[in-house]
């Protein structure tokens, strides 16, 4: 009776769950006893005092009630005594989901302070997996999801794209040290190190790529990148696909294999260290890989203290203040090297309370930065980590993983914190001393006969005056003949008239916004190749820009930018390979 | 003593460790029938860290109020959980110490003591309730069972110190209740979460298992201030 009035997927729901708990899980969901102990270790909780329904075992327990009505003998027969309750329809499947994808980020700190041992955590990531099984996904997890199956990344990066941007990294690095050797040797077998990244380092921070190219030029190691299997991201552990987990991991495994790799080096990113070192060889059940898997933290630290590479820690004087990522610290025990290497090269370490397995979710975790539906409540609870922050009273905050920065860069933005976050592959490569064999950097070598950005025409839309001028400014610095426009018609109209080689978006404006815009540029023939960089403040409407049937922008900034990122990304959709000239 | 007193303090209380035992035998059975995942990567983590200490770790967890941050900062809750749990152990013992060995409470230094403990129990008990029902957060995740388990466990502390005199000559009224309510409690315990005790050792070992084959367990701490924003 009551299986017949369940809705088809509500039904696929519990005969999965059937086949998905385990041992550990059935523990958990027996084993609570309401004690509330949990509530005040869950962030969302503390930002949310009058909200019961964010308490750790509240969210537990709507798992928990599916669990006792089908699977527990108390909830079969007696299912009012013990809060029991089946899950019916479509609608009860949408309740669900708004709970453990949008009110937890999988941290794990309420697992860590629970007396009974209950992994709420991983009763979570079940709760999604189940959801996202019967098609019952936020719009961005289904998106992300969808291109790690398909694209073999989850941002969507393409092959092309990403060999074109390590070329040209490779010729940044090549001319800077002058030096052919200088480069970012692709699929080179028997290399020593195996480098693999996360898809956001090509989109959106490739500085972190050159930093780390740099470092392992400077070591003299013998690596090399993949061009497939390049991902070491991985979306099954914030969707809770174990099928997509143990593909995406042994996709990484089987490159290394293929190349005869010897260790497999991850670049700095918590829910990928996790997923590749811990949790791929039980997804993909093939066992410990024929490999050393470690984190880029402790290949750098190895080189220093090696003397392979060194540092001067006099080149970061800033006061820094390190962030453990949930993954890293509460998932893998990985938080001592970090602090290791910080010490190595900066002189003023401070660390932040509660920190290590203690320490607080950045609140973009879980997979949370794609989810824009729950942004707001996100960014509510993101109090606990600011008011962190801001305890510290430094100006940097250093992570080990790419998701951390994304996330607290909002945390820091939304409460105005005046903070810049960095990681340790930065430090690192800052605090490089280089040998003598190696040519000085090029800006000291090579004069610029002509400014790298000099015969490209940029348009800057933006309604705030203060970042039109920023960017101009420093557009012009480099060249360029700059073109304004405060709101989305004089953007129209200029881009037209003037017909530029590239154009700032911002998103959010008064009258045609950036969306609008943009999709206008790309279905209008005579302007529909302009290359569009979007820059918002407002990183929850990214999705509406991809998600439009238009080919889509060829860069993408968080506000605030830097002048770095800028140019770096600008030279990017240009293809500028050298800083003075075209491509 | 009575044939209605023996009856209740010896043969009802064994028939109902026996059911008892018979459902906890089907309960673990049933527990055991779900397959136990694995850690099948190479262990991380610190050199002083391992699945074993994980485990011993996470067991010895709760004797270790320091370990988890929720037990040093609600440390009156913890102090609370002490000495109701002590309090029901004591009780079970005393369910048996009655009928087969009353010599050992003859000194009226155990009675008093027990007696302290057991309305320090039921004075936890009835705060407890109290925080159930005030704190909308508990209040939303409790269930009958949780209030009528917490309502038993009180209110059979309270017929404890009055049964902790042994004194049937005085009347066997407090006897009578208390061996009753201990046999009620005996069955109602496997289908209530009262039995969190007999999955405890299992949820620790494998959370204990994963945790010290990743080096989170044991959890190092450094000495911090207590967070402001708390």
């Amino acid at each position: 009776m009551a299986q017949n009035a369940r809705s088809h997927k509500a039904s696929k729901v519990v005969e999965r769950m059937g086949k998905k708990l385990n041992r550990q899980m059935v523990g958990s969901l027996v084993g609570c006893v309401h004690c509330g102990m949990c509530a005040e270790s869950c962030h969302y909780v503390l930002a949310n005092p009058d909200d019961p329904t964010y308490a750790p075992a509240y969210k537990a327990d709507q798992i928990r009630k599916i669990f006792k009505r089908n699977f527990d003998w108390t909830g079969k027969i007696f299912p009012w005594w013990v809060h029991a309750q089946d899950v019916r329809t479509d609608e009860d499947l949408e309740k669900l989901k708004d709970i453990v994808f949008g009110k937890c980020t999988n941290c794990r700190r309420c697992s860590l302070n629970c007396p009974m041992g209950v992994d709420f955590a991983t009763l979570n990531r079940m709760a999604r997996g189940l959801l996202v099984s019967v098609g019952v996904m936020p719009e961005g997890v289904a998106v992300v999801s969808k291109d790690q199956w398909e694209v073999g990344n989850q941002m969507g990066v393409l092959p092309q794209d990403y060999l074109e941007t390590l070329e040209w990294l490779s010729d940044e690095l090549e001319n800077e040290f002058k030096d052919t050797a200088a480069r970012i040797p692709i699929d080179k077998m028997d290399a020593d190190v195996v480098y693999a990244i996360n898809p956001r380092e090509v989109k959106y921070d490739p500085r972190t790529i050159s930093d780390a190219a740099r470092i392992f030029y400077i070591a003299g190691e013998n690596w090399t990148m993949p061009s497939e299997g390049w991902d070491m991201t991985n979306f099954g552990l914030f969707s809770g696909d174990d099928e997509l987990g143990g593909v995406v991991a042994q996709r990484v495994y089987e490159k290394v294999i293929e190349l005869r790799g010897k260790r497999l080096v991850l670049s700095e990113c918590g829910h990928g260290y996790r997923s590749t070192r811990c949790e791929g060889p039980n997804w993909s059940g093939n066992g410990v890989p024929p490999f050393v898997i470690e984190s880029s933290v402790l290949t750098m630290l190895r080189y220093i203290k090696e003397g392979r590479i060194r540092v001067d820690k006099e080149k970061n004087k800033a006061a820094v203040t390190f962030h453990d990522s949930c993954n890293n610290a509460r998932s893998c025990g990985f938080y001592e090297e970090p602090r290791e290497l910080l010490n190595l090269l900066v002189t003023d370490f401070r660390e932040m309370y509660p920190n290590r397995a203690e320490n607080f979710c950045c609140t973009g975790g879980g997979g949370a930065m794609s989810m824009s539906e729950y942004t707001p409540q996100r960014l509510k609870s993101a109090i606990i980590k600011a008011d962190q922050l801001k305890a510290t009273g430094v100006k940097v905050v250093v992570t080990s993983c790419h998701n951390c920065v994304d996330g607290l860069t909002d945390v820091i933005r939304h409460y105005k914190l005046g903070m810049k976050v960095t990681q340790l592959v930065n430090l690192t490569a800052n605090a490089l001393v280089i040998p003598e064999r190696v040519v000085v950097p090029v800006e000291v070598q090579i004069p610029f006969v002509t400014l790298p950005l000099q015969g490209f025409k940029i348009l800057v839309v933006d309604d705030e005056p203060d970042i039109l001028t920023f960017l101009a400014a420093v557009l012009e610095d480099q060249g360029a003949t700059v073109i304004q426009a405060a709101d989305g018609e004089q953007a129209l109209a200029l881009t037209i008239q003037e017909k530029p080689d590239l154009m700032t978006l911002d998103l959010s404006m008064p009258g045609k916004n950036g969306g609008y815009v943009f999709e206008e540029i790309r279905n209008n023939p005579e302007i529909a190749s302009t290359k569009v960089c979007i820059i918002t403040g407002k990183p929850e409407l990214r999705r509406l820009i991809y998600e439009r049937p238009v080919a889509p922008p060829e860069g993408y900034l968080d506000k605030p930018v830097n002048e770095d990122t800028l140019l770096t990304s600008i030279r990017m959709i240009l293809e500028l390979k050298h800083p003075h000239g075209h491509a | 003593m009575s044939e209605s007193l023996r009856f209740v303090s010896d043969d009802l209380q064994l028939m109902a460790l026996s059911f008892m035992a018979i459902v906890y035998i089907f309960r673990i059975r049933w527990l055991l029938k779900f397959k136990a995942s694995r850690e099948r990567q190479a262990p991380s983590g610190g050199t002083g860290t391992s699945s074993f200490k994980g485990i011993v770790y996470s067991w010895a967890n709760i004797a270790m109020p320091w370990s988890m941050e929720s037990t040093r900062r609600m440390s009156f809750f913890y102090l609370q959980f002490v000495v109701f749990h002590l309090a029901v152990a004591a009780n079970i013992g005393m369910s048996f110490v009655i009928p087969y060995a009353p010599g050992l409470m003859k000194p009226m230094i155990i009675v008093r003591l027990l007696q302290i403990l057991f309305a320090a129990a039921c004075a936890i008990g009835c705060y407890r309730m109290y925080r159930r029902l005030s704190n909308p957060a508990i209040r939303l995740i409790s269930t009958p069972d949780d209030f009528f388990s917490l309502a038993l466990l009180t209110g059979w502390s309270f017929a404890s110190i009055f049964a902790a005199m042994n004194r049937p000559d005085l009347g066997e009224g407090p006897l009578m209740v208390y061996f009753i309510m201990t046999a009620f409690f005996l069955v109602y315990v496997p289908f209530s979460k009262i039995s969190h005790y007999l999955y405890y050792p299992f949820t620790r070992f494998y959370f204990g298992r994963t945790m010290g084959h990743r080096g989170v367990y044991p959890v190092k701490r450094v000495t911090q201030p207590k967070p402001t924003h708390i």
